[in-house]
């Protein structure tokens, strides 16, 4: 009877752990909707993939996805600093100016979109759902290191397929502070102080390397960032639109507007008497 | 060394073999036709002119005059169907004037093909060649590599075969003047809706053994539409950084000013067509 | 011409060249046959919203090359509804470039939506399937559907609602978006007459001062006449456009087609 029992009843915790396959799917940095990605029907879907969508290589390609961009992040004594330009391009094109390129992964995490956008958002939204499960199976919030690892191991797993992605996590938590790391589909992964990226990034470090110190204050570093954007919007065609605005501190991350460059840049001139290469003189 | 250049000829041969597309044949869209009836020919073209796939101009002329009873429907690139027949036109004049009588058709057609086949297909003009001349009616084709063909009814361009269609279901012999006007400008309707590369108006010329006619948009299936919304902007609406203004006495100390007394004094040059 | 050069029998029966790289089979027993999957069907598409309503707006003519396929094609499709007609449908999908991955996508998008209302009983919101559109779309990152998608309706709140996509799923909420070959035709009016874009107004300053035209969302009647003589433009100078015009508004009363005929040329 007793082994009959033992046979037909289970022991009242097994219900609540995982599965031995749901625990490997836990700790899998790799979705298993990886898997169910259409490939082309050849030897080589890169190439093909390639031929198809790098307008970079190829200007005539047929499918033109959206590219181009300046981001930039930098830490100080007061947080991180987060700013983007809005341009989506598509070759020649301009796709967008409204594109959103900072992605709130969750109230204290920020993910910044450079490369391909689709690319970006999707694999973001996936960060996020990641970071959201990770808080909910440990019952605290994942460190920004974590995070930023998910991301480059994730991207690392598809090497050599095309994806393209520059992206930057910044966020704070109780036991790193403020921390910042920059993550690119290549599978590099890095931490830092001062981060600028995308086809505008010479001309935001230009900016922000001559100005840029630790002590900065908060007035100061968000027109640091807005400044930075603003000058690569000036020299880069491909990136321009809004200049996106964010503050990391302590209790999350505060948004500082999403401003139009124009009437920006026309002030920044003006009453600062910069961009003197411009007139309106006749 | 004179004769041509074949350095090329193996190298591309090796590279075609290999996969390499030889160089592709630009097909700049058109319908260009040409039928003979009885007493004369008459040739006839769509009026659209594009570059990729945007319509560069609405109402183009691809007739060409080339002898008061010759005259040539071109397509292919324009500035080369334009020129070209410039040239014929004006070597066929001359050569009128030496010999004293009426140039020929054939002899423009022998003209164009040699000039065409000298630059081995570089010249990207496609022609139809019709008029009528002391020895009877002529129509032709002439390709931009210098092959010509002699036919009672032809058709070129992107929209030859829409056009060809018409002519190999409804042509007939000894055909009346308005019989042929009425096939030929049926033939090219039948480009204008049927090919992406051929839109707009029709133009006619007819060539008879007294004159020729050319009745410049004789049919107009395409008129453009009126717009919902009027897109007048009020005056001021666009941003001005600065204005400078250049008065008449400064202006006047470079170049000399006449004073208009009315309208009438105003000479137009060219009409241009607008839009209404 | 191309097809003398290459009949030429002294060059087809005896290439007189020797190269190394001259055509050797491959070595393995696998011959791969050149793979282009693709074709563009020309077309254009459009998509405003104003408060209490979105148009999505299309041409209907198809195209490969200088032929064309078909003059009514539709491109504009009603998502969610109970039968083939689309009644029923709260939500409307443009597609425009390859027409086979265009209605792949359609398809796959309507059976998803439909699956969403008979499991949870209620209908997809418009940013829900928003979202699992980009998934769609995203899920063939390595093979795209050759197609750029408009997707339209009413949002929670009852305000329209246009979202618009690249070929893998990038998003994004718009006022206005025109897709398609004639896209560069469209957009910048758009940007003109209905963001107000370089348009100022008169008297409101001097120079830098000069105050811009704000944004104000526009009435139903005027968003259907700018989408009309988009269309009617676009037919004069694109030869892909042309044929139909066929557009959906969608209110809280449903969904609305009308058609108008454009040019044939």
């Amino acid at each position: 009877m007793d082994s009959l029992v033992t046979t037909y009843s289970r022991p009242a915790f097994e219900d609540e752990g995982y599965s031995s396959d749901e625990q490997q799917e836990l700790i899998q940095a790799k979705p298993s909707l990886s898997l169910k990605f259409a490939l082309p029907p050849m030897r080589n879907p890169s190439a093909f993939l390639r031929a198809l969508t790098d307008d970079h290589a190829n200007p005539n390609c047929p499918i033109k996805l959206a590219h181009g961009t300046t981001t930039l992040a930098f830490r100080f004594q007061g947080g991180i600093i987060v700013a983007t330009d809005s341009r989506a391009s598509a070759g020649d094109w301009i796709a967008s100016q409204t594109v959103k390129k900072v992605i709130e992964i969750n109230n204290c995490l920020l993910g910044t979109m450079a490369g391909g956008a689709a690319d970006c958002q999707y694999w973001l939204a996936y960060l996020g759902m990641q970071c959201r499960l990770h808080e909910l199976r440990h019952k605290r919030r994942i460190s920004v290191a974590a995070a930023s690892k998910i991301l480059s191991n994730l991207v690392y797993s598809y090497k050599g397929m095309g994806l393209s992605m520059g992206t930057m996590c910044a966020g704070v938590t109780p036991q790193e502070g403020p921390a910042l790391y920059y993550i690119d589909s290549e599978g590099t992964r890095l931490a830092g102080n001062l981060f600028c990226v995308g086809s505008g990034q010479t001309f935001a470090y230009g900016v922000l390397d001559a100005e840029y110190h630790y002590n900065l204050t908060e007035e100061e570093a968000l027109e640091l960032g807005s400044r930075s954007i603003l000058a690569a919007t000036h020299r880069d065609a491909f990136s321009g639109g809004f200049i996106n605005l964010y503050h990391v501190k302590e209790d999350g991350w505060v948004k500082h507007g999403f401003r139009d460059t124009n009437p920006i840049f026309w002030k920044t001139k003006l009453e600062k008497g910069e961009f003197s290469n411009v007139t309106a003189n006749l | 060394m004179p004769g041509f250049d074949f350095s090329n000829y193996n190298r591309n041969a090796a590279l075609h073999a290999q996969g390499v597309p030889l160089p592709k044949a630009t097909s700049t869209g058109t319908t260009i036709v040409g039928c003979i009836f009885d007493g004369g020919v008459v040739i006839a073209a769509d009026t659209r002119a594009t570059s990729g796939p945007i319509v560069a101009d609405k109402n183009c002329e691809k007739l060409h005059y080339i002898a008061p009873q010759i005259w040539c429907a071109g397509a292919g690139t324009a500035a080369d169907t334009e020129f070209t027949t410039a040239i014929i036109s004006s070597n066929l004049e001359l050569h009128a004037l030496s010999t004293g009588r009426k140039p020929r058709v054939v002899t423009c057609m022998t003209m164009l093909k040699q000039h065409l086949f000298r630059y081995q297909g570089h010249i990207g003009a496609y022609l139809v060649v019709a008029g009528v001349d002391p020895t009877g009616v002529g129509l032709y084709t002439v390709h931009a590599h210098g092959s010509t063909d002699k036919l009672p009814y032809v058709t070129m361009g992107s929209g030859s075969l829409a056009a060809m269609a018409v002519f190999e279901t409804q042509w007939k012999q000894k055909m009346t003047r308005e019989d042929a006007v009425k096939l030929a400008s049926d033939a090219i309707q039948a480009g204008i809706f049927n090919d992406l590369g051929s839109g707009s108006n029709v133009d006619v010329c007819v060539i008879t053994e007294e004159k020729a006619t050319l009745m410049r948009n004789y049919i107009t299936p395409n008129q453009r539409e009126v717009k919902q919304r009027g897109y007048k902007f009020k005056r001021g609406t666009t941003a001005v950084l600065n204005e400078k203004i250049i008065t008449r006495e400064e202006i006047s100390k470079y170049v000399t000013l006449h004073e208009l007394s009315s309208d009438d004094d105003v000479v137009v040059v060219e009409k241009m067509d607008i839009d209404a | 011409m191309a097809s003398l050069f290459s009949s030429n029998p002294t060059l087809a029966s005896n290439p007189s060249y020797l190269f190394s790289q001259a055509p050797h089979n491959l070595a393995a027993g696998n011959k791969e046959h050149g793979f282009y999957p693709y074709t563009d069907n020309g077309g254009s598409t459009l998509g405003i919203t104003g408060n209490d309503f979105a148009i999505i707006a299309g041409d209907t003519r198809s195209t490969s090359g200088y032929s064309i396929n078909t003059r009514y094609s539709p491109k504009v499709f009603r998502i969610g509804g109970d039968d083939e007609t689309g009644e029923g449908a709260h939500i409307i999908l443009s597609v425009v470039g390859y027409a086979a991955d265009g209605t792949a996508l359609k398809e796959r998008l309507n059976a998803i939506v439909k699956m969403y209302k008979y499991q949870h009983g209620k209908k997809m919101t418009v940013k829900a399937c928003a979202q699992r559109l980009a998934t769609i779309l995203y899920g063939k990152r390595f093979f795209p559907y050759y197609v750029t998608a408009i997707l339209g309706g009413l949002d929670e709140d009852g305000k329209g609602a246009l979202y618009s996509y690249d070929p893998v799923g990038s998003y994004e909420r718009e006022q206005c978006r025109a897709a398609g070959a004639a896209a560069s035709l469209i957009m910048p009016f758009l940007d003109n007459q209905v963001n107000f874009k370089n348009q100022y107004l008169p008297g409101t300053g001097v120079g830098h001062d000069l105050q811009a035209r704000q944004t104000e969302p526009l009435p139903l009647h005027e968003v259907e006449q700018l989408v009309r003589d988009a269309f009617t433009s676009a037919t004069e100078r694109h030869i892909e456009v042309g044929d139909g015009l066929q557009m959906f508004v969608v209110t809280k009363g449903g969904i609305e087609e009308k058609y108008f005929p454009l040019k044939r040329d």
